[in-house]
Formats: C-alpha cells, structure tokens, sequence
C-alpha cells in the first residue's frame, strides 16, 4: 500500500516517463555530438570536393549501381498499402526500385498513425536510419533549418551538384519549386514530394446529388443564395433531414471551407491583396461567414451533429439520402459513395459545384488550392549516413525520366502499357483480378497514387477518376484565383517558431470553439467584436508579424 | 546495534520472501522510479535532438507559461469539478450496490445481476464513446427516449451543460459492477454473529446495516476513498478525447487533454512534462491531506 501511494506522486508524468524510458541518455549526446562533428566535417569535405570541381556538371549516375551497403529507409506506410502488405519492400514496387537503383533498402515504419511520435523516439535515441520521409517543413519542431542545426539532417546543396543531376535538372527548369523546397537561408534538406501539374491541386470542394437537382429542376448552385435555394429544396421536397453534411473533425476540411472562401476569408492564414498575410477568422468576412451558417443551421439546413461527425457516419447519410450536399475529394468520397449508392439507387449521380460566390456571374476570388510542394513525405539524408553517395544516387533515379515512369505507372507491359504514347494503366490496376479497389492496386506497383520523393503526374489522376463527374472536378473546384491567396510554405526562424506555435494554439483553441458557438447560436453574433478582441489579446499581431517576416524572407530567397 | 541484529534476524527468517520481492523491487525501479528523471526536461527546452541531458536549461518558464495561459482556470476548474462529480457520484455507487446485493437473498437473481453490471467494464472505451456518441446523436436512441417523453431532440454533445453528466454517468455504468466487487468481498468477512447479536438486542433491518454492516467494511471504504482522492486531479485523457469537440472545450478540455494537445500533437514535450508534473504534484498533496485527516478522525490510514 504504502508503495503504491508513493508511487502515484510520478506514474503521472507520463510523457516524462515514456521519453526517459528510451534510452539513457548520456548515450544519446553523445552519439549527437558525435554525428554533429562527422556532419560538419563531412560537409567541409564535400565543400573542397565541389569547389575542386567548380562548375563541372554532375555526372550522370549509372543505374544500377554497383554493389554497397544496405541503406535504412524510414517511412509512414500509407493505408492503401498496409491493407495488402506489412512492409514497402514486399511491394512490387519496393522490389523493383532496389533492382533498379541497384541499391539494397531495408524499409522501416511507424506503428499507423504514430508517426510523430516514432520519430521523436529516433530522435531520442540517436541512432537513425539512413533516410527518413517525413514533413520536415510543419513536423520538425522549429523547421528544416533547425534540423540541419540541431545535427539531424545534412545540408543538400552539394550533395545535389555533385550526385543528383536529375534533380538539379529539374528545379532548374522549375524555378518556382526550387524556392519552395529550399530553407530561407538557402539549404537544400531532401528530396521533395511535389505535385508536377496544376489539375493536382485541386483536391477538395463541394459536391450535391445531381439527380435530386434533376428532379426538383434546379441547377448546379453557383452563388450562396442559389445554395439556401437548393439546400431548402433538398430539405423540403426531398426529405433530406441534414441536407449538407461533412467530416467536420477532419481539420484538413475546415481550413478549405468553400463557403468561408466564398465571403472571401478562412479560418486560418492566406495573403491579401496587399500581398500581406492576413488572419481570416478575426475578419469581416468571417462575420458574415458566420452569420450565413448561424441561419443555415438555425434552419436546419446543415447536420445539426456536425461537430461530432465522423467520415463512416458522413458516408452512411450521403448514401442514404439523409443528406444531399457535402464537401471532400473526389475519388476517395464522391467516387466511393457513388459506388456505394448506385448498388441500391442505380440514379444517385454526385455532381461538383463551383466555389460559390456572393453575386451571380462572379469568378470566385478564393477558393481551395494546395502548393505543388507542401513538406509531405519528403525524405531527407541523415547525420547517421554512412554512404551519401549511394543514398543521393538512390533518391535522384526518381526525378529522371526513367524513375518518373516507374514511380507514377510502374512496370511497363505489367502495370502500364503505351497507347499512343499516353502510358495507360493495364486491367492488373484498373480490374484487378484479386478484386482490389483501384487504390490498393495501384498502391502495389506506384506511390504516383499517394505520396514519396518524385513528382507527381496528372496522367495518374486522369485515369484514377473514372467517372466523368470526377474528371471535371479539378477545373469545376479549380475555376477561382484561389493561388493568389495561398500562402507558400513559409517557416518562422527557429529562434520565433516555438512563440508561433505558442500563441497559435491558444488562439486555434479558442477560434475553433467560438465558431461552433457562433453557428449553433449558443452564442450572439453581437459579441464578435469581444471575440476578436480576446483573439488580438493572445498576440495575433505577434504571429502576424512573425508570419509577415518569414513571407519576406521566402519572397527573397 | 541492535537495528543491524534485527535486519539479520528478519533476512535469516525471511529471506525466501525477500527473492520473491525481487521481481516487483526491479520492476519499480525500472518503471516508477527511472522515468522520474526524465522529469527534469520541465526545466529545459527539450529537444530530442539534443537529449534529455543536452538541452538547455529554462528554470521554470515551462510553469510560468502555463499559469498564465488563458485556459489555467478552465482546465484546474474542468477537472476539479469533473473528478468531485466522479467521486460524489461515483464512489458510493458500488458501495450501495454491493450492499443492496448482499441483502438479496436469490442466488440466481444476484449472480445475474453481478454479471450484467460487470460486463460493461470489459467494453473497450473506444466502443463505449462511440456508442455514446452515435446515441447523443439527434436520431440517436437517448433522443429517441427523449421524444418519447415528449421532449425536443437536439445533439447532446454538442451542448456543453450535459457534457459532465453524460461524462460521469457513462462512467458508473461501466465501473458501477466491477467497483462492488472489493465491497462484496468485505461484507462476506462480516461475521454473521454480529447480525444475530444485533437481532437479539432488537436492531431491524436498517438499525443493522447502520451499526453492523457499515462499520465492519469502514476500513476499506477509507482506504478505498484516500487512493481516489490520490488520483483525483489524475483524469485519463483518452476519455476526453473521444467525447469532446470544440463546441464543449468550456466544460470538457481537462488538463490531461491539453496536454495531450499540445504535449504529442504538436510536440511541445518540456511544457506539457511541467504541466504533467504541477498535475502530479497536486495528486500528491491531496493524498497527504487525505491520509492526515482519515489518520486523525478514523484511524485507518495508508501510512
């Protein structure tokens, strides 16, 4: 008894406990300061060796590479995989791309959904692979540059000139990505995910029952009076309780909310008209924003659940007819519920809509757009490397033009054959034989499907949406000028980032809260002057000087 | 002198006992005692980089920020009035079904009744919140009731007044059967002559449970309430998680849920290792303060 009292003063600092237990950790500076010292003069070293060479071309690399060590390669493995295999180097595709490159990878990953906290464990403990995906822009506490400081990551820049002519290549064509994978002060740090074309970056928007339009004689909704009409036609004629419904505790939806960007704001960052970067949720718009959805729900038009929403519970009203409007990706929601729904209602048709506007005949001023480079799996050489060479070698086969077929299609006269010179997906991926969705096929021969080191192609998605309303998405949801508003991937200096963060969550926290009151009515719209005034008090103008200043700084890299 | 001579006589008689300690000794040590100094990153600016011993020292701005985060009264107030409502609610419920299940006099009837209000200990909390969840829901089943008596359906979990009773009450439905058993298992131990005396002397039914009963299993109801009160500040996060959203942050957001938040979400480690530790510290104050005052007016203690 008396133990187990004396033992409850601590058993409660269990993140001191779980972070303690991994490792002494006199061990742990050390092999740091250790790494720390090779890193530096590793990268003196390559400095010399560049500088020998001056402007000497890289050569190009032959592949397959003759015979080295194994390298350890760390990476999430997404969900399409994991359901048919436990590791990447049992793909196809794992296989393929160690024959190729000639290199051996031995494929380590997170526990699903624990990838944060696996890499602050590697961390802890010092001893890291070879190679690690992951978001070193947003993930990193302090940013990309301060891994390379802290003794995690090597710089690039000469690693790239010496040994990666293809990716050297390509930024050099691709001026503007080539600023967004760098770090203000310059750095190279790994080998990017970018989405190579503009049909890519139009990922989420609204979508309604098309048949339902049909039947009442309405048209798509193009402003947001057209929506109440439909929304209110939806409820009253065709008996959808919740007529528009999303997955609301899916936080990448909220920050793309159409008819937030219809009264020209967000909830979060974006850049202005006077090319500033401005905060959204405290601004007029938001207001009215508010306002909008305050009578909406009031009337019933949206899910009165919606906070609590999950995605299985949004399908199910979707499909049902509960619901008749909703918000998400086009393959992996308006095309599984349109599969799901024509087994039993073979007229259900989802249609997209446009980004909605304020008055007729407008081209919409904002509207949802992601950076072709956003930080996602984007792998970058660790302190622990032994053999950079082969590493920068192995990572720059998928920027030439070989390794970018192999990446997006896969294995010619396998996954894909040419038609017409247009690499077309064969029935392997698009009928699969052992019956699996196309996501999963795919996910067996490419990562074109989701995420990895390469540049994405638009003739992936092209076939992936098979359905005609699922190819017109991109330009329906893409139709505003969204881009001029995007904010770069910007980072704080690593001295500012732990003040962002700081004040950004007090104020996140109590924005999300605010703006669920304000819709629900709980709360009067009366008092969202007191709203922004409490905002301002945690120190927006801070995080906005902070995030003006790291726009600056990226504008002149 | 003669303390060494006692040692030696007690590990001469007892040392068989003392291997069998081992394992639980070891045990301790590894995992209650090595992870408290991973405690001191509360002062530092941790960085997994760096490690634990390489990071710099910050002294106490770990604290001195979260005493000045605007949420501090509303996560210390959240989870007082959260864990009172648990413990004036929950703690004498098993106590009270144990003793209605000890007058019952049908063995069928109370081994039944056992068995059905165990069972839901043994649903696992993701099942339970998403039950609740899917039954809070406007066409869910409590608003379903709800309409039946004529009431007006809304989203439960959305409207931050219910959320405590939903929260506590969803708790003694899952611990209510599994709590009584340690009460049960006391009044079996009650001797039976103790109700035939009181029955000689006259002592109904109620006069027995007052007199008999309840002082015979007093011990372990005290002991029972000083390690509840040890925990009291010490809510699991994982609860909160699963039932709150931003709509009830007001009465939901605990400290453990904010340092889930903040501490694993966005890898603050060092601020929510302080706040862990305030926590703690807390926890251990009331348990000193309960064991003194059950010391002084019961003279059953932990220590």
């Amino acid at each position: 008894m008396k133990k187990r009292g004396v033992s409850l003063l601590l058993t409660a600092a269990m993140l001191a406990g779980t972070l303690a237990g991994c490792g002494s950790s006199k061990e742990t500076t050390e092999t740091s300061a250790a790494t720390t010292a090779a890193a530096t003069t590793a990268a003196a070293a390559e400095t010399t060796a560049a500088g020998g060479g001056a402007a000497a071309a890289p050569v190009a690399s032959v592949y397959p590479l003759s015979a080295g060590d194994q390298l350890q390669y760390w990476c999430e493995l997404t969900s399409t995989v994991s359901s048919n295999y436990a590791n990447l180097g049992e793909t196809s595709f794992g296989k393929g791309w160690m024959e190729r490159t000639g290199v051996d990878i031995q494929f380590l990953h997170p526990p699903a959904g624990q990838l944060k906290e696996q890499f602050s464990l590697i961390l802890a403990d010092g001893n890291l692979p070879d190679l690690m995906e992951y978001n070193w822009v947003t993930d990193y506490p302090g940013g990309p540059e301060k891994a390379i400081k802290d003794g995690v990551i090597l710089p690039l820049n000469d690693i790239i000139d010496k040994y990666c002519p293809n990716l050297k290549a390509y930024l050099k064509e691709n001026p503007d990505i080539d600023r967004m994978i760098k770090t203000d002060d310059g750095n190279y740090y790994s080998f990017p995910f970018i989405r190579g074309d503009a049909k890519l970056l139009n990922t989420i928007g609204l979508m309604l029952r098309a048949d339902w339009l049909v039947d009442l004689g309405l048209e798509v909704p193009e402003t947001m009076d057209d929506w109440h009409t439909v929304l209110t036609a939806f409820k009253e004629k065709k008996g959808a309780v919740a007529p528009y419904t999303f997955e609301y505790t899916n936080g990448q939806y909220l920050t793309s909310d159409p008819f937030a960007y219809a009264y020209g704001t967000n909830r979060s960052f974006y850049i202005g008209s006077d090319g500033k970067v401005h905060f959204g949720a405290t601004e007029d718009g938001y207001k009215q924003f508010l306002t909008t959805m305050a009578q909406w729900y009031s009337e019933g038009l949206i899910d009165p659940d919606i906070a609590t929403l999950k995605s299985d519970q949004v399908s199910a009203k979707m499909t049902n007819g509960v619901s008749g409007a909703s918000m998400g990706q086009a393959g992996s929601r308006m095309g599984t519920w349109t599969a799901a729904a024509q087994a039993s209602n073979p007229s259900y048709k989802l249609v997209a809509a446009p980004p909605p506007t304020l008055k007729k005949g407008e081209k919409a001023e904002f509207g949802q757009i992601e950076n072709p480079y956003s930080g996602r799996a984007s792998v970058a050489i660790t302190t622990s490397c032994k053999d950079i060479e082969r590493a920068a070698k192995l990572m720059d086969y998928a920027y030439g033009e070989e390794g970018h077929m192999y990446f997006n299609f896969g294995i010619e006269g396998e996954s894909y054959t040419m038609v017409d010179g247009y690499p077309t997906y064969t029935d392997l991926i698009m009928k699969n034989p052992d019956g699996l969705p196309i996501s999963q096929a795919m996910s067996g021969y490419i990562r074109g499907n989701y995420n990895g080191p390469f540049v994405q192609d638009a003739r992936y998605l092209e076939q992936y949406y098979t359905l005609y309303e699922q190819k017109e998405t991109p330009e329906v949801w893409g139709d505003s000028n969204g881009k001029a508003h995007l904010l770069p991937p910007i980072t704080p200096t690593s001295d500012e980032s732990k003040e962002f963060s700081t004040i950004m969550n007090e104020i996140n926290t109590y924005r999300d809260e605010m703006t669920l009151k304000f819709m629900f009515g709980t709360e009067s719209l009366d008092k969202f002057d007191d709203y922004v005034k409490n905002i301002n008090n945690m120190g927006l103008d801070r995080a906005l000087e902070i995030q003006n200043a790291a726009l600056e700084r990226y504008n002149s890299r | 002198m003669k303390l060494s001579y006692q040692i030696k006589k007690d590990w001469k008689r007892n040392r068989s006992l003392y291997f069998i300690m081992i394992p639980v000794l070891i045990f301790y040590i590894l995992f209650h005692y090595k992870p408290m100094y991973g405690a001191i990153i509360a002062f530092k600016e941790y960085s997994p980089a760096l490690g634990v011993t390489g990071s710099p020292w910050v002294g106490f701005a770990n604290f001195t920020r979260f005493f000045k985060s605007v949420y501090f009264i509303r996560l210390i107030r959240n989870t007082i009035l959260l864990s009172v409502y648990n413990l004036i609610l929950g703690f004498p419920a098993p106590i009270i079904l144990a003793l209605l299940l000890n007058e019952v006099r049908n063995k069928k009837f109370k081994s039944i009744t056992q068995t059905v209000t165990y069972l839901p200990h043994f649903i696992s909390l993701i099942v339970v919140t998403g039950m609740l969840t899917d039954f809070s829901m406007t066409t869910g089943l409590f608003n379903d009731v709800i309409t039946m008596f004529g009431g007006k359906s809304s989203p439960l979990l959305q409207d931050p007044k219910l959320y405590r009773s939903i929260y506590v009450l969803s708790s003694i439905w899952q611990e209510v059967g599994w709590g009584s058993i340690i009460y049960l298992s006391a009044l079996a131990g009650v001797d039976s002559q103790l109700y035939e005396a009181a029955q000689i002397d006259g002592a109904g039914k109620w006069k027995q449970l007052i007199h008999v009963t309840l002082p015979a299993i007093a011990p372990v109801i005290v002991i029972m309430f000083i390690l509840k009160m040890g925990s009291l500040m010490n809510m699991g996060y994982e609860k909160t998680i699963l039932l709150y959203n931003p709509s009830t942050y007001e009465t939901a957001d605990i400290i453990s849920s904010y340092i889930y938040r903040i501490g694993l979400l966005e890898q603050d480690w060092s601020y929510s290792t302080a706040i862990g530790l305030f926590n703690s510290a807390i926890n251990f104050g009331l348990l000193l303060f309960t064991n003194r005052m059950s010391k002084r007016y019961s003279e059953t203690s932990l220590w």
